[in-house]
């Protein structure tokens, strides 16, 4: 079943991939996939190109996947580890969603940071009360690290 | 000295009386179901339930929640599916769901995931029929949707539903539709199409989640077990220490938090020292390997058995497992001092006030506790198994011995069940010291005895009830047996009081 539906939804992401975002396996292992995201042009990640690890899980879809960046990024939901901070990668996973769907919703993090619910706190404080400042650093750390 | 008089604690109350009908509601009292004890006395025992602490099979809740889902769906004039989804979300009481229910019954619906079950309105089918879970093609009569139209094929549901009841367990109750952006919420209904095999799980978790409403009773945490504890009243409830013991799986634990009985540390406490572990266990386990090096030649020992006195297989070097000093230091035959309950600051430099150094001191400080927690805790599973086997040491030291009866033997159980209750009550004094206020250094000292006599003696007893058969000393056994059990309960009191009290 996991397997069949993977092998699906690479077809769908060949037919019909989404904006800024590609998507396919590593090797031979259909469970180990990697994922490129282009920074969004209205964020201080325009320009990048940030590389994601994902994982599928023996019983996908009624487990989320394990998605984690392998480029570092300066932002309040994602650590220095790559761990991503997001309701549909944990509890508010639905067997109805999608690769193609999680990272639409990582763009649209990467445009709209949620600095309420932080993985960074020091990122998200910064973001709250000196806007100016965080993207120059987000700025910074993408041509040092996504170019 | 003696226990016997304290044999009569036991009480395993059991009732087959069926739920009464007084229509009492929320204040309704499981433990009306059978009549009180008046004897029901608060006592001094510490590891045995309290009187009045009664254990009953769950499902004679049953009758009283079917009575509370049949009221609702008559009184609200819904389907009892949903009725059940809004009572667990009301605490399950029918006052507190009315109430909301006749405020605003649109937003309640809405919020609690029944409104599409309760406003029958089919939304437009999708024209797509392939299952979006699986993207096969769905047929007719292959496929299933909640009330709120969203359909997937059986198949799917199928597993789904058992994802959410296997991996999730109690909190499947709370499961919505498959569809990301659909509240809808996981009824029976569906369980029972999709996977009747499963229904019985299901409801045993909608039972469960009825029970943990209630202030009065609490599930038993043994694996599997479907018992509940029913305290007598509420200000039991309230009062730390009152222990439970289910009859079904011989699990004892705590009322209160449901954890295992945890005297001399409080509830609190003891919640506090888990998430602490939890948070740095890591660090922790880091440093505590599951080996210790031999003190002498550094060869990699591991503890399989309970007592803490270390033979090395190598260079036959005796020492403690807990302080890595040697054994001759230790224990009463030698007239040492038995050490290792001490934590000593002293040797780290207080002098040093910068944050690092202070961050290091608490993590000393905690290692110490946890090192000491960790040892009994492991203790106390070696212990649990040599329970196990006792009875074939049993059998075989009645065989070695003539004449022998049962009764000559059953001293070695005695002695064995003795060491688990020490290990836990030892594993639990750490947690209580690493809480205690630093200031109080009388009572800390004071503690600090006791738990050492305690240690010590288990120690003792760990040692004797190792032995191999024919070196089996009886008299020594129970001796050492009586004098632990005296020292258990004079740590538990000490506590219970203050630490007023001498020994």
């Amino acid at each position: 079943m996991s397997l069949k539906r993977i092998n699906k939804e690479l077809v769908d992401l060949g037919k019909d991939p989404p904006a800024n975002c590609s998507a396919g396996p590593v090797g031979d292992d259909m469970f180990h996939w990697q994922a490129t995201i282009m920074g969004p042009d209205d964020s201080p990640y325009a320009g990048g190109v940030f590389f994601l690890d994902i994982h599928f899980p023996a019983d996908y879809p009624f487990k989320p996947p394990k998605v984690h960046f392998t480029t570092r990024i300066y932002h309040c939901n994602i650590n220095s580890n790559g761990g991503i901070c997001l309701d549909i990668l944990k509890d508010q996973w639905s067997p109805a969603l999608t690769i193609s769907k999680v990272l639409l919703s990582i763009c649209s993090l990467l445009t709209d940071p949620n600095p309420d619910d932080p993985l960074v706190p020091d990122i998200a404080q910064l973001l709250k009360t000196d806007r100016a400042r965080h993207d120059s650093t987000a700025r910074e750390w993408t041509s040092k690290y996504a170019m | 000295m003696s226990s016997s008089a304290e044999e009569d604690e036991y009480e395993y109350d059991y009732s087959d009386e069926e739920v009464g009908d007084d229509d009492s509601g929320m204040d309704w009292n499981p433990s009306a179901i059978a009549s009180e004890n008046p004897n029901a006395a608060p006592t001094m025992m510490y590891v045995h339930q309290k009187k009045g602490i009664r254990i009953l099979p769950a499902n004679e809740l049953l009758p009283e929640m079917k009575r509370r889902l049949k009221d609702v769906t008559e009184i609200l004039d819904i389907s009892p599916a949903a009725a059940a989804v809004l009572l667990r979300a009301h605490n399950w009481s029918k006052e507190q769901l009315c109430e909301v229910f006749y405020a605003d019954s649109e937003k309640i619906l809405k919020k609690c995931g029944v409104n599409h079950r309760c406003n029958p309105k089919l939304p437009p089918k999708s024209s797509d029929d392939n299952c979006p879970i699986c993207y096969d093609e769905m047929k007719v009569g292959t496929k299933m949707a909640m009330p709120c139209g969203h359909e997937f094929c059986l198949d799917c549901w199928h597993d789904f539903c058992v994802n959410a009841i296997k991996q999730e367990g109690p909190s499947c109750v709370y499961s919505t539709c498959p569809d990301a952006s659909c509240t809808e919420c996981l009824t029976e209904v569906e369980v029972e199409t999709a996977c009747p095999d499963y229904l019985q799980k299901f409801q045993t978790f909608q039972l469960r989640n009825f029970v943990q409403s209630n202030t009065l009773t609490r599930w038993c945490p043994g694996i599997g077990c479907e018992r509940i504890a029913c305290a007598p009243n509420a200000s039991a409830m309230e009062q730390e220490g009152n222990v439970a013991h289910c009859d079904g799986c011989c699990t004892s634990f705590c009322l209160i938090c449901g954890e295992e009985p945890h005297a001399p540390s409080g509830c609190k406490d003891l919640a506090l020292w888990n998430e602490k572990c939890r948070n740095e266990s890591e660090t922790a386990n880091w440093i505590l390997a599951n080996t210790k090096s031999c003190p002498k030649c550094a060869s990699r020992i591991e503890k399989n058995q309970g007592c803490n006195h270390i033979t090395c297989q190598r260079c036959k070097h005796d020492f403690c497992w807990i302080c890595l000093q040697e054994w001759s230091t230790h224990g009463a035959n030698t007239g040492g001092y038995y050490k290792c309950n001490k934590y000593d600051s002293g040797n780290s430099d207080t002098a040093d006030q910068s944050d690092a150094a202070k961050a290091k001191r608490e993590l000393d400080r905690y290692l110490h506790y946890y090192k000491r927690f960790h040892a009994h805790s492991e203790a106390q599973t070696f212990a649990k198994k040599q329970l196990n086997e006792t009875e074939n040491r049993m059998v075989r030291l009645q065989e070695s011995s003539e004449n022998a009866k049962w009764s000559d033997v059953e001293f070695l159980k005695t002695a064995n069940e003795q060491l688990v209750e020490c290990r836990r009550v030892l594993k639990y004094t750490y947690v209580y010291a690493y809480y205690l206020n630093s200031s109080a250094k009388m009572q800390k000292e004071r503690f600090e005895n006791h738990q050492e006599m305690l240690e010590k003696f288990t120690e003792n007893l760990s040692e004797l009830s190792e032995k191999p058969l024919d070196q089996m000393d009886r008299t020594e056994v129970v001796n050492t047996t009586r004098v632990v059990d005296r020292f258990m309960k004079n740590i538990l009191q000490c506590v219970d009081e203050g630490m007023d009290i001498h020994l």
